[in-house]
């Protein structure tokens, strides 16, 4: 799920299709994606320019469309299955820093993120499956801050990563979070959203909730149980923020979305 | 829209309202004390509770009358009717209630669609019919025309409150049930039915009616192969003769063997031809004749379906064996095989990946050898095969209907170790291949992984091999089931923390609980098989496997939990399905190339089920027992051990299984080991139905009985074993055995004749009969001539049909068959008008018989039909009925309360004065002082004269007591003054001291007073009379 400067919500859901709409839940408009025989995507994100980007996860890809749904196969990045630079696995998320560089998160034979650079030239990697700090265990999502430090929500290790790699490597200035259902434990964070006013969102996959922490990791509240009624969560895959920053919850084994003031 | 009247439905009830009179006149009287008014309110709330409960006897009911209409449209869709009609009957609905549907009047449409059974296609509602384009209903059978299910859902169907007509678009020809009765039924309900006939077949149409060949045929004698033929085309005046060219095709079958007899051009006048061929039959079975019929031009045959029709013969010879052998595992029975065809056996080897695929085909064998045969083989995705449920059905119903031998040989693959546990086979021997015995630690533990969510209907099939797997676990096996719950955690299905449980008692349990099972989307294995690996090191069983279902998108297990896994003995299974790609398969294949298990990547679902059927063999290991070169023991002198002596040659192993408790099971053979003998059976025997049936829980010499290949007493024994199982023959001669399909039904007809050719009467002969489903069914026989005998059985449904008819008690069996070509929906071409006009020419009560179209359906004629109006009047009218006797019941309550009320309580109105002068003052303006002094000097001059006037009165009338009280007045007395006199109300009211200066009375007063005193007395005495008459 993701939400442009118009405040449009984008959803990618289990059958492939991607549908537009408006904050109140009313539909713009849809469209999908190439193939999805081997599966579903499941990360979105808006490039600078305003473009949509789908992690086409089980065809081991990137790709852009125009707001109205014209894939731009010209920007399609990767597409080749494998371990080597530029080549992906199941890839989950990426986004676009201040300077136009793409970053990938995957997982499946190797756990990592691969920058690219605005035109799509492969830069540099890191990570790898571990449980050790920079490792990772299936890296779900992807966020960037204003100072173009890259947020993982690290979701088998329970844990969220802060890395800083605008130079020519990645280097980790920070994590947070261990497992456990307690506020300021993580269980399978699977989304991550940050506000700009230093409030990181996170979507716990294990835990059916949403919880919202400072940006060194105090948790400041949580919203959500597991349930079906409304107010409740039902394994949340993505927490995504609004121009007024309302937060949208994408209540996956739901089949909706909800939306809260956290 | 409609009306309201009212209505009794016990109206001699109102008679009791006779008595109101009497209650006036006795409620007259006793109510006088309470005066006038309260006397006739009393009285008419007397007649009022009277009159409601009178009302509610005879209960008082409201009825409503409504002018609506509700008309349901029953569509024939079966396979009689071409597939244009049908759909041209779909918009013809839709434009026939757009057209006369009464919206003002809230009509209502429906539609109901029909074949074998009947579904709602649209529950009648007050719209028009919405054109979806097809029909949405679900019909899983369209070979057969049940009008009457379709009238009967239709009466269920309808609204109470409006008027119903049923409109049947059909062809009439009803092979299932009888409308008539229905119809009659739905008429005497207020139903009115309209008839819109459609032609079945508007073109030319053949049918191959029957094949028929002599019931018995000798070798090498020729015989004629007939096959009755039908063209239905009418003759017309361009074309009177109308004649049918094409070719016949006659094939015979035997086994999966298939040759073609002959193939002949035929030209076929309208009505009947019949073609014959001749052939001659050298190899003694149980043959099969296929006649199908190919016409040139397809437009002069309409449907296919009726274009084959087959049927049996017998070549008898001798006995003739089907032994089945695992295809991994190929020529382990080579020397058994050989050796048995050296005695004279005919005997075919099938491996089982090419098994029969229907019962007739194993009638042409008299035993079936299971010969080490696993229920599912093959060690990967690409070659798994193996039985299928309804195969072993029919190797079941081939031993217990139609009496051929069943024997099944052991060996590693074979009994529980082959994954039979819990299936028909089972039930079918007289062994079960489970261990029931704890004291032998053939345990093995079995854990589910399931996460194949994302495979197409992947719940489903999830579902599917969990219980596979399940049922092929003995009772003293462990398993448990993970899975990611929808409260995203790793959970055990059942066992709580512990995972794994003894199937022992817990199988129907665990098989509902995977009924409930919904696996997520798992994130990654590590917890689910560390927790599987925590609960395997807590079981004691000699076999731990997993098996894991995935599409492979979790993140992988940690090497260290796979390292685990591997030192405790845990072998993982990981089954891929729809994976995407290498991230997907390579972490699959690794987790099972590392525990040493089986890796399969399965594009078909349908064979994830041979899959887990093949794994749980695994867990079933332990029921195999090396033994230390034992010779078994005879334990009962069997006819199979006739002329054999101990010792026998001596076993290295054999399964294990457990001797059913049942009398008619003979254990033949045992060996020393186990020491329960209950588990020691190599060979038992029993009878199953008409047949008989064997275990040997050994091999035939490939293996554990490799010592038995030299011995001399070999060909003997399993001669002797096979011989004893085979069908025993019949003597052809005695029994002539015909069938004959006629309306849905096989008449099977048998002549008994004795060695002298007379007839043999009064047989008690007992028959079954095994259909194209599997499902057997018991014949009754009876005896309608001397020496036939005559007996039926349903066959609605296509397809071989075998009999097997015992003809006296101790006697072999007689066995034949019958195929029922195609169902009796391609049969009946012409519309079936007759019983249409039945139908139509219903009245219901109180309305006006339907009508029967002129005109059959079709585009041509659709305008014309259109026209006629099923919503007209004539109906009819649904009345609906409330009663309404409990609301009378409840107001007579209230108001007796208040007849009640009216005489018990006396309400003063005093005050009422007060208040209503006080209203007088406000709503009236005060008067001038000149108007007030007048009124007052008037009320002063009227006071005077009152006052003047009372004093003279009070004079007469006031008596005083001796005692000084005041006595209160007599009769007729008028009321004393206010003030400033006391008020002597009462008797006993004390009189003011100022009261008694009254002066002495004299003579006359004395005689006045005494009168007054006497009136009194009588004046109480009457009034007590008075109190006590009150009710």
């Amino acid at each position: 799920m993701a939400i442009d400067a118009q405040d449009d919500v984008y959803i990618v859901d289990m059958t492939g299709r991607i549908q537009v709409f408006q904050t109140d839940g009313q539909y713009l408009r849809g469209w999908r994606t190439p193939a999805v025989d081997q599966g579903k995507p499941c990360g979105l994100s808006f490039a600078r320019d305003g473009n949509l980007l789908v992690a086409d996860t089980h065809y081991f890809r990137i790709l852009t469309y125009t707001p109205q749904g014209e894939l731009l196969e010209s920007r399609t990045l990767g597409g080749e299955s494998g371990t080597g630079p530029g080549q992906f696995n199941f890839v989950t998320d990426v986004v676009q820093d201040a300077q136009g560089c793409f970053y990938v998160a995957e997982y499946g034979l190797c756990d990592r993120v691969q920058k690219f650079a605005q035109d799509g030239r492969y830069l540099f990697q890191w990570g790898g499956r571990g449980r050790a700090l920079g490792e990772f265990a299936r890296p779900q999502s992807l966020a960037v801050d204003a100072a173009d430090r890259i947020w993982v929500a690290d979701a088998c290790n329970h844990r969220i990563q802060i890395f800083a790699a605008t130079g020519s490597e990645a280097r980790l200035v920070g994590w947070w979070g261990e497992e456990g259902d307690a506020p300021g434990q993580l269980c399978y964070p699977y989304g991550i959203a940050l506000d700009g006013l230093g409030h990181v969102y996170v979507s716990e996959f294990g835990n059916h909730r949403v919880q919202k922490f400072t940006e060194d990791g105090r948790s400041l509240g949580c919203w959500g149980t597991g349930g079906r009624r409304a107010g409740e969560l039902s394994s949340p895959w993505a927490v995504a923020l609004d121009s007024r920053r309302r937060v949208f919850i994408l209540d996956t084994y739901n089949h909706r979305v909800q939306q809260i003031r956290l | 829209m409609g009306s309201r009247e009212l209505g009794f439905d016990r109206p001699e009830y109102l008679l009791v309202l006779l008595l109101v009179p009497a209650l006036w006149l006795v409620s007259y009287r006793t109510l006088a004390a309470l005066g006038p008014v309260r006397r006739a309110v009393a009285l008419g709330l007397r007649t009022t509770v009277l009159l409601l409960l009178v009302l509610a006897l005879a209960e008082l009911q409201v009825r409503q009358v409504s002018d609506k209409v509700t008309v349901l449209y029953l569509l024939d869709q079966s396979e009689s009717i071409p597939r244009a009609k049908r759909e041209l009957m779909r918009e013809f609905v839709v434009e026939h209630v757009r057209r006369h549907r009464d919206a003002e009047r809230n009509d209502r449409a429906g539609v109901i669609v029909f074949a074998r059974e009947a579904a709602i296609e649209v529950p009648p509602y007050d719209d028009d019919i919405p054109n979806l384009g097809a029909f949405e209903a679900f019909l899983e059978r369209r070979d057969a025309t049940n009008l009457e299910g379709a009238l009967k859902l239709a009466a269920a169907a309808f609204p109470e409150d409006s008027a119903k007509r049923v409109v049947i678009v059909t062809d009439g020809n009803e092979n299932l049930g009888n409308a008539r009765g229905v119809a009659a039924a739905l008429a005497a309900s207020g139903i009115a039915i309209d008839v819109i006939p459609v032609q079945s077949a508007t073109r030319g149409e053949v049918a191959v009616e029957k094949v028929t060949l002599p019931a018995d045929i000798r070798r090498g004698t020729p015989f004629e192969v007939r096959t009755v033929l039908q063209n239905f085309a009418a003759p017309r005046d361009e074309d009177p003769r109308r004649v049918v060219r094409g070719k016949l095709r006659v094939t015979r079958k035997l086994g999966r063997r298939e040759d073609l007899v002959g193939e002949t051009a035929v030209e076929l006048p309208p009505g009947k031809t019949v073609i014959g061929l001749r052939h001659v039959l050298d190899e003694p079975a149980l043959h099969t004749y296929q006649a199908t019929f190919l016409p040139d031009d397809p437009a002069d045959d309409l449907l296919p379906q009726n274009n084959a029709a087959s049927a049996y013969t017998q070549v008898r010879g001798r006995g003739r064996v089907l032994l089945i052998e695992d295809v991994d595992h190929a020529g382990e029975f080579d020397f058994l095989v050989a050796r048995l065809r050296a005695m004279n056996l005919e005997l075919d080897v099938q491996p089982s990946n090419q098994l029969f695929t229907g019962l007739d085909e194993l009638q042409g064998y008299d035993c079936v050898i299971l010969a080490n045969v696993p229920r599912a083989s093959g060690s990967g995705t690409a070659d798994i095969s193996g039985f299928r449920d309804e195969q072993i059905e029919m190797l079941v119903r081939n031993t217990q209907q139609l009496g051929a031998g069943l024997v099944l040989l052991g060996g590693p693959q074979s009994f529980g170790a082959g994954g039979w546990a819990n299936t028909p086979l089972e039930d079918a021997m007289p062994v079960d291949f489970q261990i029931k015995n704890a004291k032998i630690e053939a345990v093995g533990a079995l854990a589910l992984l399931m996460h194949a969510s994302e495979l197409p209907e992947g719940n489903h099939w999830q579902k599917v091999v969990a219980r596979e797997a399940i049922k092929a676990l003995g009772p003293l096996d462990y398993c448990g089931l993970l899975y990611w719950d929808d409260l995203a955690r790793d959970t055990w299905l059942w066992g709580d923390g512990a995972g794994l449980m003894r199937l022992e008692g817990q199988r129907e349990m665990m098989l509902a609980r995977i009924n409930r099972l919904t696996p997520g989307d798992m994130p990654e294995f590590d917890p689910s098989m560390r927790k599987a690996l925590d609960a395997f090191q807590n079981v004691t069983a000699a076999v731990k496997h997993m098996i894991v279902v995935s599409d492979g998108d979790p993140i992988p297990p940690r090497p260290a939990t796979l390292s685990l896994c591997q030192q405790a003995g845990i072998q993982i299974t990981t089954v891929a399905v729809g994976t995407h790609g290498p991230p997907g398969s390579t972490p699959l294949r690794d987790i099972a190339a590392v525990t040493g298990g089986q890796y399969y990547v399965v594009d078909d679902p349908q064979l994830l089920p041979k899959i887990y059927q093949r794994e749980a063999r695994r867990v079933s290991r332990p029921v195999v027992k090396d033994l230390p070169n034992v010779a078994p023991e005879i334990v009962y002198p069997h006819e199979i051990m006739q002329g054999i002596a101990a010792p026998l040659p001596p076993l290295t192993g054999m399964v294990l299984t457990t001797v059913k408790d049942n009398p008619l099971v003979e254990v033949v053979l045992r060996s020393p080991e186990p020491s329960d003998t209950r588990n020691a059976t190599v060979l038992a025997t029993w009878t199953y139905g008409l047949g008989r049936a064997a275990v040997v829980t050994t091999d035939a010499g490939h293996r554990w009985a490799a010592a038995w290949t030299a011995w001399p007493g070999y060909d003997k024994f399993f001669g002797q074993l096979v011989r004893w199982a085979m069908r025993p023959a019949s003597d052809p001669g005695k029994y002539t055995v015909t069938t004959d399909v006629r309306d849905d039904k096989v008449r099977v007809v048998i002549t008994a004749l004795d060695a002298n050719d007379d007839f043999r009467n009064a047989l008690r002969m007992t028959a079954s009969a095994v259909g194209p489903d599997l499902d057997a069914s018991e014949l009754p026989i009876r005896q309608v001539a001397p020496g036939r005998y005559i007996g039926e059985f349903d066959a609605s449904k296509a397809g071989s049909y075998h009999v097997s008819i015992v003809p006296a008690a101790g006697e072999p069996p007689l066995i034949t068959g019958v195929n029922v070509p195609y169902a009796a929906e391609f049969r009946e071409r012409d519309t079936n008008r007759r019983l249409l006009q039945d139908l139509a020419s219903l009245r219901p009560p109180g309305g006006q018989p339907g009508l029967l179209a002129d005109l059959d359906l079709n585009a041509s004629n659709r305008d014309q039909l259109l026209e006629v109006n099923t919503f007209r009047p004539g109906l009819p009218k649904a009345s609906r009925i409330e009663d309404i006797w409990p609301l009378l019941l409840f107001f007579s309550a209230w108001v007796f309360l208040a007849d009640v009320f009216v005489r018990r309580v006396a309400v003063s109105l005093a005050w009422l004065e007060p208040v209503a002068a006080r209203v007088w003052r406000l709503v009236r303006p005060p008067a001038s002082a000149a108007q007030v002094s007048q009124r007052l000097e008037q009320l002063r001059t009227r006071k005077d004269a009152i006052a003047q006037t009372l004093e003279q009165r009070r004079a007469a009338a006031y008596v005083a007591s001796p005692d000084g009280r005041v006595l209160e007045e007599g009769p007729g007395v008028a009321a004393p003054p206010s003030a400033p006199l006391p008020a002597p109300t009462a008797v006993d009211a004390a009189p003011p001291s100022d009261a008694v200066s009254s002066p002495a009375p004299s003579a006359e007063d004395a005689a006045y007073t005494a009168r007054l005193l006497e009136a009194k007395r009588k004046a109480r005495a009457d009034h007590e009379r008075q109190r006590k008459k009150e009710p």
